[in-house]
């Protein structure tokens, strides 16, 4: 019960949960809410999972079966060769690793200038930036899509090459908010003293505040690729050669002509990538929603 | 100072640079392919051997469908001993058109050399100068085969009488059957129901057998309840539209029947299932895993079942399209780009002549078909005449591993063909309202949801 | 006032020489001026690729919707038409069920995705055990690709081997038709968009709910304040804020949903009951080859989002003041 002393004060006081009936109280719902949530939050995740052991005739048997009968692994090789996973896989990754590396380039250089360097303008164009956020992007996927199929001045056609995604995804006016407000928070002093070392301002930003801004770049780069990995819409109209799809189109487009059980099974494969990079960096990703997200 | 000021200035100049570059490098396909559309004199001779081309072409199968696949690797090997120099790059797509794929690939002129699409697509090819007129290069020579594909398929294929592309699969529509389920109903699995009476009264006889059994299937969603509405309608000798394309023709007796029925097998004897909302790829899986006993189908949704569901394709059979009035016939084609070389479109031309329209080669090469383990003997593709239909019936006959009597219903009673309506898709999505409406609402009052959408349709046709 | 403030509010102006003597000397001036341009240069040199990627991909577009509402493209021929795009959109029988629609997906995802994620915010905050493992959990899904998620749901939705319907039924409970009944449909869409997405907001609320300095609960108990009083009159006028934003962002963000019917359901659903809005633009868009109608659609669902966006503002300072 030392735990109750240490935390901050919250809607129960410590003094009623320190009675009896608080007690049983606390444990009743803290149990109930236990089970719910990992029923209900994870009892897909294993159906998900022993479905794609399952055979086909099981998996559309009713009443559904709690546990495979007879389990197939075999259903999640078949899963990976026959909609080539390992393609979908590769592109994905590209697609989402390129889109981290423009926005961590050209949205920190952006944030960078409109915390620090303040340029004429530069709160219109923060204003115009953050105005796209009012906007739903779906709105905009028509003229969005009738631009990439043929960019004004360039005269080129990004459809089913990556640059129709990573070129786009640098438009994400919400990290370069997150990332124009950590600099800000940054002391101006540090910046002066480096800059009277003769520190260039591409100096400055690499050695100065990039290192201090750690936290706030992992954040920022978990939302790039997570953002490009969920997509949907917007890689199904402008990658449609298949051999460029991503792992979510080339599932949807490929579920139609697939058993269930194969199906389960490559949408298994499919979650695991996120899933992982979740637990791994979830502190990350747990402290950048909050701290970083919308309270400073 | 200064100096450090002009090293800042030239450190911006040279991000702006860095970006200008990479921007203008963006590109990865130019939007003019350049080169000549002009066939030239020569254009109907056949391609000439030395010629060095490269051709991409979309609709190769892809690993989902391995037996298909093993033909068409094969046929690309013996079709470089023939063409040394010419390198032929598929692309696995699977389906191999999806309508908002195909528009979005239109419109950005990012269709391969060679490309595939429906019949009903091809107003909309026309209206985006997506295909080229290939009547010069197609003749007797080229395609020696030409003069016996069935003059109705090659109009479907033509607009003020040039053609632009070449027929892949022709089909007409039936109604596939689950021969097991058909015996254990007490049912004659080689008589399939010819009348949308029998229809009824053998799907509640499938679904009595329990366990999740449906008697009958049908689509409701994607647009593609509207396809299957107007095959019904067909079928009882209605129109979806009038001929001359401007008014919608389905709120009569014929429509308001198919309707009904439907209505009443999902709810008053509930032989459909609780499930609706089906598309392509459900009906099949379902009646891969006999949970149904009958849909309207093309012959090749049983090539769909063989290889990508793993069925075995001798337990399923095919009748005539109940009914019998008429049938919904449909099929697809490659085109050929617009705007690429005369070289490059003998070698298309060459390709397609070999692979999709030789009988005994290719696709028709039907012994291998059989050892690749894809059904053999399937009344489709559907497009020969004369001499070459003779020859390639026998063929089929002769290595068929479909037995022949699961077919025989459909092949002794053909029925006659009916294409789709103008603006298909448009009309399709307000007719799914109303097929999604009698399959999930036991209300649903089928007078009025056809003079909706008969007021729908006809709005949509007068928008021209 | 600090040196570098004043030069900085100085600077860009760039006015011709004062007028007072007392002005610095007119080389220094110079130098100031040349060293602002400089400045200027450089700062925007760092802005300039975001800028250029969204000169092109968002506010281009934007113009470019307001263009193409009023214009039709036969055959490569772009012509002017008025207001005849938006004729037709109005005319099309979908258009007002798509409305309609949408609006009852936002109210329903409103009540769920806005107020639920807030409950169990509340709830998990007064936990003192296994806070990170729950946190965890809510947060899981909205790491699934959305492709996998909503066919697992369709998967649960189905009447005939459904494990929802196993479920309710082994227990006695009417089985619901989910996607397969107007009444049910959009609901049933809502409850899996809901379970996708509502881990951020959780997170988001957690967060400030820790914020609340504790005296206030502890002013609120002297008072005698029952639980609900407490929320009524501590929590919730404590993350005001945050509860305010995530209400417009939520807005924004339902009314444009589009994956989770289009998957679910095919897009249109029972009876149309589950088209959208942005269905019926993504349909005239890609299946009809008609983007004048599909921006005249977009154009009316932005500004309506525009109008709310600029209502919550004029709200928002008025009730900040």
């Amino acid at each position: 019960m030392a735990a109750i002393e240490a935390r901050p004060r919250t809607l129960i006081s410590p003094a009623q949960l320190g009675r009896r009936r608080g007690k049983v109280t606390y444990w009743i719902v803290f149990g109930l809410t236990m089970t719910v949530f990992t029923l209900v939050f994870l009892g897909p995740l294993y159906w998900m999972i022993t479905g794609g052991l399952k055979s086909t005739a099981e998996v559309i048997q009713s009443p559904p079966t709690p546990y495979p009968k007879d389990p197939s692994p075999e259903t999640y090789g078949d899963a990976w060769d026959r909609l080539n996973l390992a393609k979908l896989l590769g592109n994905t990754l590209y697609y989402a690793f390129g889109a981290l590396a423009f926005q961590l380039v050209l949205c920190v250089a952006a944030a960078y200038s409109l915390s620090k360097l303040r340029p004429v303008l530069g709160n219109v164009i923060l204003g115009m930036m953050l105005a796209t956020l009012m906007i739903p992007a779906t709105v905009l996927i028509v003229p969005q899509y009738l631009t990439v199929i043929d960019v004004p001045l360039f005269e080129r056609n990004l459809a089913n090459s990556p640059w129709a995604i990573w070129l786009p995804s640098v438009t994400n006016a919400f990290n370069i908010f997150l990332l124009k407000r950590f600099f800000d928070s940054i002391p101006q002093e540090l910046l002066d003293a480096a800059s009277m070392d003769g520190a260039s301002r591409i100096r400055t930003l690499w050695s100065v505040i990039l290192p201090i801004s750690r936290p706030i770049l992992g954040v920022v780069s978990i939302f790039a690729i997570v953002n490009v990995w969920k997509d949907f819409l917007w890689p199904l109209l402008t990658l449609p050669d298949p051999d460029k799809q991503t792992l979510n189109v080339g599932i949807y487009s490929l579920s139609t002509g697939v058993s269930e059980n194969v199906l389960i099974a490559a949408m298994t494969i499919a979650s695991i990538p996120t899933l992982l990079i979740f637990l791994i960096f979830q502190r990350n990703i747990m402290s950048g929603l909050t701290a970083g997200g919308l309270k400073g | 100072m200064r100096s450090s000021g002009f090293r800042r200035t030239w450190t911006t100049a040279a991000i702006a640079a860095a970006f200008a570059l990479t921007a203008a490098a963006c590109g990865t396909s130019s939007t003019d392919e350049g080169g000549g559309s002009d066939p030239g004199s020569d254009a109907g001779k056949p391609l000439d051997k030395k010629a060095k081309v490269t051709i991409s072409i979309d609709c190769m199968p892809t690993k989902t469908k391995d037996d298909e696949l093993k033909g068409w690797n094969r046929d690309i090997k013996a079709f470089k001993k023939l063409y040394p120099n010419v390198t032929i790059k598929g692309k696995a797509t699977d389906p191999c058109l999806e309508p908002p794929r195909f528009t979005a690939m239109l419109k950005a002129k990012s269709q391969p050399d060679v490309f595939y699409a429906y019949f009903t697509d091809r107003q909309q090819i026309l209206d985006n100068d997506a295909a080229q007129d290939i009547t010069p290069y197609v003749n007797n020579k080229t395609v020696p085969a030409l003069g016996d594909i069935s003059g109705n398929v090659l109009n479907d294929l033509k607009s003020d009488d040039k053609l632009y592309g070449l027929p892949r699969e022709h089909y007409s529509m039936g109604l596939l059957v689950n021969r097991k389920l058909f015996k254990k109903a007490g049912l004659d699995p080689d008589k399939p129901p010819t009348t949308w009476e029998e229809v009824r009264s053998a799907s509640k006889k499938i679904a009595g057998l329990g366990g999740g059994v449906n008697g009958f299937g049908i689509y409701s969603a994607t647009n593609q309840g509207g396809w299957h509405f107007t095959a019904s309608v067909y079928s009882r000798g209605g129109s979806v539209v009038t001929p001359d394309g401007k008014k919608a023709a389905f709120n009569d007796d014929t429509g308001k029947a198919v309707l009904q029925q439907l209505k009443d097998m999902r709810f008053k004897d509930e032989s459909m299932g609780k499930t609706q909302l089906l598309k392509w790829g459900d009906l099949q899986k379902q009646m891969v895993s006999d949970k149904l006993g009958m849909f309207l189908a093309a012959p090749d949704d049983l090539n769909m079942m063989a290889q990508q569901l793993d069925a075995e394709y001798s337990r399923f059979g095919m009748g005539p399209i109940p009914g019998q009035k008429y049938t919904l016939t449909g099929g697809d084609a490659y085109y050929v780009k617009k705007g690429i070389s005369p070289e490059k479109t003998k070698a298309a031309i060459a390709w397609l002549n070999f692979r999709f329209l030789s009988q005994g080669k290719g696709r028709f090469d039907w012994p291998k078909i059989k050892t690749d383990g894809l059904p053999v003997g399937l009344p489709q593709p559907d497009f020969w005449t004369g001499e070459t239909r003779k020859k390639d019936d026998a063929a089929r006959e002769k290595d068929a591993t479909v037995p022949v009597e699961n077919f025989q219903a459909f092949r002794d009673n053909p029925v006659p063909g009916k294409t789709e309506p103008a603006k298909a898709q448009e009309v399709y999505k307000i007719l799914d309202v109303a097929m999604s409406t009698v399959l999930t609402n036991k209300n649903a009052d089928v007078d009025k949801l056809l003079d909706t959408a008969e007021q729908q349709v006809n709005q949509v046709l007068a928008n021209g | 006032m600090s040196a570098p403030a004043l030069t900085r509010s100085e600077a860009p102006k760039g006015r011709p020489s004062g007028k007072h003597a007392a002005g610095p000397p007119a080389g220094r001036r110079r130098e100031d001026i040349a060293r602002s341009i400089r400045r200027n240069l450089s700062a925007h040199g760092f802005l300039i690729g975001a800028v250029l990627c969204f000169g092109f991909f968002s506010w281009y577009p934007m113009v470019r919707e307001f263009l193409l509402a009023f214009q039709k493209n036969k055959n490569g021929v772009t012509t002017w038409v008025g207001w005849r795009n938006f004729e037709q959109v109005i005319n099309d029988p979908a258009f007002w069920q798509a409305w309609r629609n949408t609006l009852l997906f936002t109210a329903l995802a409103l009540v769920l995705g806005f107020a639920l994620p807030f409950l169990v915010a509340v709830l998990l905050n007064e936990f003192r055990h296994a806070q990170g493992y729950l946190r965890l959990l809510v947060y899981l899904p909205v790491m699934l690709p959305p492709v996998a998620s909503v066919l697992l749901f369709k998967y649960f939705y189905d009447p005939g081997h459904g494990l929802f319907n196993a479920i309710l039924g082994s227990v006695g409970l009417p089985e619901p038709e989910w996607l397969q009944s107007t009444d049910t449909a959009m609901l049933s869409v809502v409850i899996a968009a809901t379970w996708m997405n509502m881990g951020s907001a959780t997170l988001i609320y957690l967060a400030s709910l820790q914020g609340i300095p504790g005296e206030l609960y502890e002013a609120a108990d002297l008072d005698g304040a029952g639980l609900w009083r407490k929320i009524w009159h501590v929590t919730i006028p404590q993350t005001r804020l945050i509860l305010s934003l995530m209400f417009l962002m939520q807005i924004i963000a339902t009314m444009q949903v589009f994956v989770e019917p289009f998957l679910l359901t095919g897009g249109a659903g029972p009876e149309g009951s589950t088209t959208t809005v942005v269905y019926l633009i993504y349909q005239y868009a890609f299946n009809f080859n008609n983007y004048g109608a599909a921006a005249a659609l977009g154009l009316m669902l932005l500004l309506l989002l525009a109008g709310v966006s600029g209502a919550y503002a004029r709200l928002n300072r008025s009730s900040g003041e």
